[in-house]
């Protein structure tokens, strides 16, 4: 049986997650472990793509074992990074560009401080409903 | 920030008319707020809090001015992505003069700066008593703008100091030093 993958995560701007979701529910235990250090050895991955453009889409900075991971960067040296198993790229870009919008309205809250994790139920919400609808 | 407007939202056009709010709040907002600090705490507390405040204010109207904006590279590019997008948006000009030193000091210069003209300046010929009273009293109200600056550098990836100096009323100086 073959179970999609389809992580996101959000990584500050001192390399900690602040926001992490899993958008084809939850998984088991060790999935879970690997994903999550996969998108984190990605990071050094999405650093030498950054150098090399200026464009906040990155596509594809890495693979692992048939898993893909996409990132955006923002101005702010926030990155996004989607692990996924060959979705389409433009849908991951029109994600990206729309969480981004929910991003800077949450960074705009005066009780969120830039460096703690995004709590608020209706991001993750909001999020999960982007995912399917533009991702599916 | 109140009498700008707002950001526009990509894909919405013709809805209402975007809500505005008259500029002299913001000014109001200023005045009391340096008043309400000054007032709760002595001297360099005020100003250490007025700093923190605009801190915090800055790293967020940073995220939001750099939207869609490319990327920035090396620390000039966004000393000057400050001087003229964010000065733009928050003060409705541009900073008028950039000096470095090429040693990791630069010197904004702004003649006219907006949050300082409801400031009246002492008079030609004013005593040095009253000149000095004057800039002290300029100083308290920079406090602001000051910590607004740096947290918007340190927030694009520029760790640094941000002094403000007024000079020749209303025009005033900001002094950056990057931290290496």
């Amino acid at each position: 049986m073959a179970t999609s993958t389809l992580t996101f995560v959000i990584v500050g701007q001192e390399d900690h997650p602040i926001y992490e979701v899993d958008l084809t529910g939850p998984k088991e235990q060790q999935t879970q472990y690997l994903h999550q250090f996969v998108l984190h050895a990605s990071l050094d991955a999405v650093d030498e793509q950054m150098w090399l453009s200026k464009e906040p889409h990155l596509k594809v900075v890495d693979r692992f074992n048939g898993l893909n991971v996409t990132a955006f960067v923002t101005p702010g040296n926030t990155r996004f990074l989607m692990l996924h198993d060959g979705r389409s790229d433009d849908a991951i870009r029109a994600f990206f560009t729309e969480v981004y919008e929910l991003y800077i309205r949450v960074m705009l809250n005066p009780f969120h401080s830039p460096t703690s994790r995004i709590t608020s139920r209706e991001f993750d919400r909001k999020v999960k409903l982007l995912a399917k609808r533009l991702i599916g | 920030m109140a009498g700008l407007p707002p950001v526009p939202s990509p894909g919405v056009v013709g809805k209402k008319p975007a809500r505005r709010c008259a500029e002299v709040c913001l000014e109001l907002l200023c005045a009391e707020s340096v008043r309400l600090f000054h007032d709760k705490q002595s001297g360099p507390a005020a100003a250490a809090a007025l700093e923190a405040v605009g801190y915090r204010v800055g790293q967020q109207l940073a995220e939001r001015y750099t939207r869609d904006k490319p990327r920035l590279g090396d620390t000039l590019e966004i000393i000057k992505f400050v001087c003229k997008d964010f000065w733009q948006a928050l003060f409705k000009k541009q900073v008028d003069n950039l000096k470095t030193n090429h040693r990791g000091v630069y010197v904004l210069q702004d003649n006219g700066f907006r949050w300082l003209q409801r400031l009246s300046p002492p008079g030609p010929g004013a005593d040095p008593g009253r000149e000095e009273a004057a800039r002290q009293l300029a100083l308290s109200y920079l406090h602001l703008p000051a910590g607004i600056v740096r947290g918007a550098l340190c927030h694009l990836g520029v760790t640094c100091t941000v002094e403000a100096d007024p000079k020749q009323m209303p025009s005033c100086t900001f002094t950056i030093r990057i931290m290496a």
